[in-house]
């Protein structure tokens, strides 16, 4: 079977069109989402009605939440400090036009998806928030698809794709307890995966173009793809509505131009 | 320098003061005294163990207390933090739980709790009651070992001293190893290899937990020796020895 894995649509309706029709022409049999449907782009309405009219799996995104639970995330919730200040404007604004049924279907949607040996979240399993990042140490990564019984984990949020690869994994542990005899094992872990799908519609990868993930159930294999669409009619709709013109500009260029977090794999203990 | 680190007074004044002569027997002087949370409890005069940690005899060791699951419920039921009204603390002890909680901690006790660490960063290890992932992360032999691993990580420390579980052990990762490919659209696969090595991880005991038995640990930081100390105490015991 074959998978199309979307996610950070953020509003963005031009780019998820383009990219439905993608799979359309890749002739994908399942699509499966990740979330982050609404925020920083001017159709967070419209793209949630044509998610829930194709039924596509989706998970909720840290968007999605903060539009459901209000922003009361601590400062994890973005990636810098610059990055949270247009992200608060962002959210003010979807807040203001985001309609009744729209918000009640966001809080409908679940953390996680599973479909055999692949689990589908939006940042980590831990939380929306936090960024598996393809520098992230190896070990904790390697622990983030553990936690999840899966053989494969999709995750977004960084809206950067990438595709990690987890093998050989071993570690000695000796456990010494009072008044008994030290007991050393060696544990061996197969290969796991981390598929980053990117972003539709606020890709950060460097260039404008809507980036998702094909995989194919039967060969294991993914394709990541990148899709160019009319960015410029998004970009006017940004600024028609009135949201930052930052966040056309950036768009245009496919990149976030913010500092890094200290912490990225930070949990919000919100 | 050695440190004594222990967890879980829950109010058993009997139980720190028997640990307390312990440490004072020590041949080798204890020189920075921990106590990593759940001071408080249910069983014992919560307001005295509080009085006694901010007030130590001349002489004695001035504690560095941490906050622990008790204390986090505590402050949920002060509406100080969490969810509101300890629904962690509902659940495992009910009502009765949460009145008698409320009832034996003064609210000038609450703030002086809400005012202590999380943890503490010492050298290279950080102590702490669960794990920084959170106050109620049970650390235990029996943990996945890739899990076990990860809060090491997060820790950022070569030792991690924890107390959530009440259990006394001491776990090594000598050696660890994890091959990492990563491919991104415009990178072809980097592959490179990842080692952990000579981490460890020491369940600290429980002082008031079990009555008539405390346990804590001793370390030395320039040795790394790590060794748990049994104190028998009260009528249950068999007077103040300790194994």
């Amino acid at each position: 079977m074959k998978l199309a894995v979307i996610s950070c649509i953020h509003g963005n309706y031009e780019a998820l069109n383009a990219v439905l029709s993608d799979i359309d022409a890749q002739k994908a049999d399942q699509i499966y989402c990740l979330g982050d449907l609404v925020g920083y782009g001017p159709y967070p309405n419209a793209v949630v009605e044509l998610i829930r009219s194709l039924d596509i799996p989706t998970v909720q995104g840290c968007w999605d939440e903060d539009i459901v639970e209000g922003l009361n995330a601590c400062e994890c919730s973005y990636p810098s400090q610059l990055a949270e200040k247009r992200g608060r404007l962002a959210h003010e604004w979807t807040n203001t036009v985001i309609r009744p049924k729209v918000r009640e279907y966001l809080a409908t949607l679940p953390m996680t998806l599973r479909l055999d040996n692949l689990c589908f979240v939006h940042g980590s399993p831990n939380s929306q928030h936090e960024y598996l990042l393809p520098s992230m140490d190896s070990f904790a990564a390697l622990e983030r698809v553990l936690s999840t019984d899966a053989d494969v984990l999709f995750c977004g949020h960084t809206h950067v794709p990438y595709v990690r690869n987890l093998g050989d994994g071993t570690l000695t542990v000796s456990v010494q307890r009072p008044g008994k005899d030290a007991l050393e094992t060696q544990f061996k872990t197969p290969v796991k995966q981390i598929v980053n799908v990117g972003s539709v519609g606020e890709p950060r990868h460097g260039r404008p173009n809507a980036t998702y993930v094909l995989y194919d159930t039967d060969t294991a294999q993914v394709e990541l793809r990148e899709v160019p669409y009319e960015v410029a009619k998004t970009c006017m709709a940004i600024l028609e509505e009135g949201l930052p013109p930052i966040f056309a500009w950036r768009l245009a260029r496919g990149m976030e131009f913010a500092e890094r977090a200290d912490d990225p794999s930070h949990v919000c203990q919100r | 320098m050695q440190w004594a680190i222990l967890s879980g007074i829950e109010g058993n004044l009997a139980a720190y003061e028997a640990v307390l002569q312990d440490i004072r027997q020590q041949r080798s002087p204890v020189t920075a005294l921990y106590a990593l949370g759940d001071v408080i409890g249910l069983k014992g005069d919560n307001e005295a163990v509080i009085r006694r940690l901010q007030s130590p005899r001349p002489g004695e060791l001035d504690p560095q207390v941490c906050i622990g699951w008790w204390e986090e419920q505590c402050f949920s039921l002060h509406g100080l933090s969490g969810l509101p009204d300890a629904p962690e603390l509902m659940a495992q002890f009910g009502g009765d739980g949460v009145k008698q909680l409320w009832e034996s901690v003064s609210r000038e006790s609450v703030r002086w709790l809400r005012s202590l660490h999380f943890g503490f960063h010492e050298l290279d290890c950080l102590l702490i009651h669960g794990s920084t992932v959170s106050y109620a992360d049970e650390l235990t032999p029996g943990t996945p070992a890739i899990q076990l691993c990860d809060r090491l990580l997060r820790a950022d420390a070569n030792t991690l001293f924890c107390g959530r579980s009440g259990q006394t052990f001491h776990l090594k990762i000598p050696e660890g190893a994890v091959t990492s490919t990563v491919t991104t659209l415009d990178a072809a696969a980097q592959t490179m290899t990842q080692t952990v090595r000579d981490r460890q991880i020491v369940g600290v005991g429980s002082v008031g937990k079990e009555p008539g038995k405390a346990t804590y640990t001793l370390y030395s930081p320039y040795t790394n020796a790590v060794s748990f100390r049994t104190v028998r105490y009260g009528t249950q015991g068999k007077g103040f020895g300790a194994v």
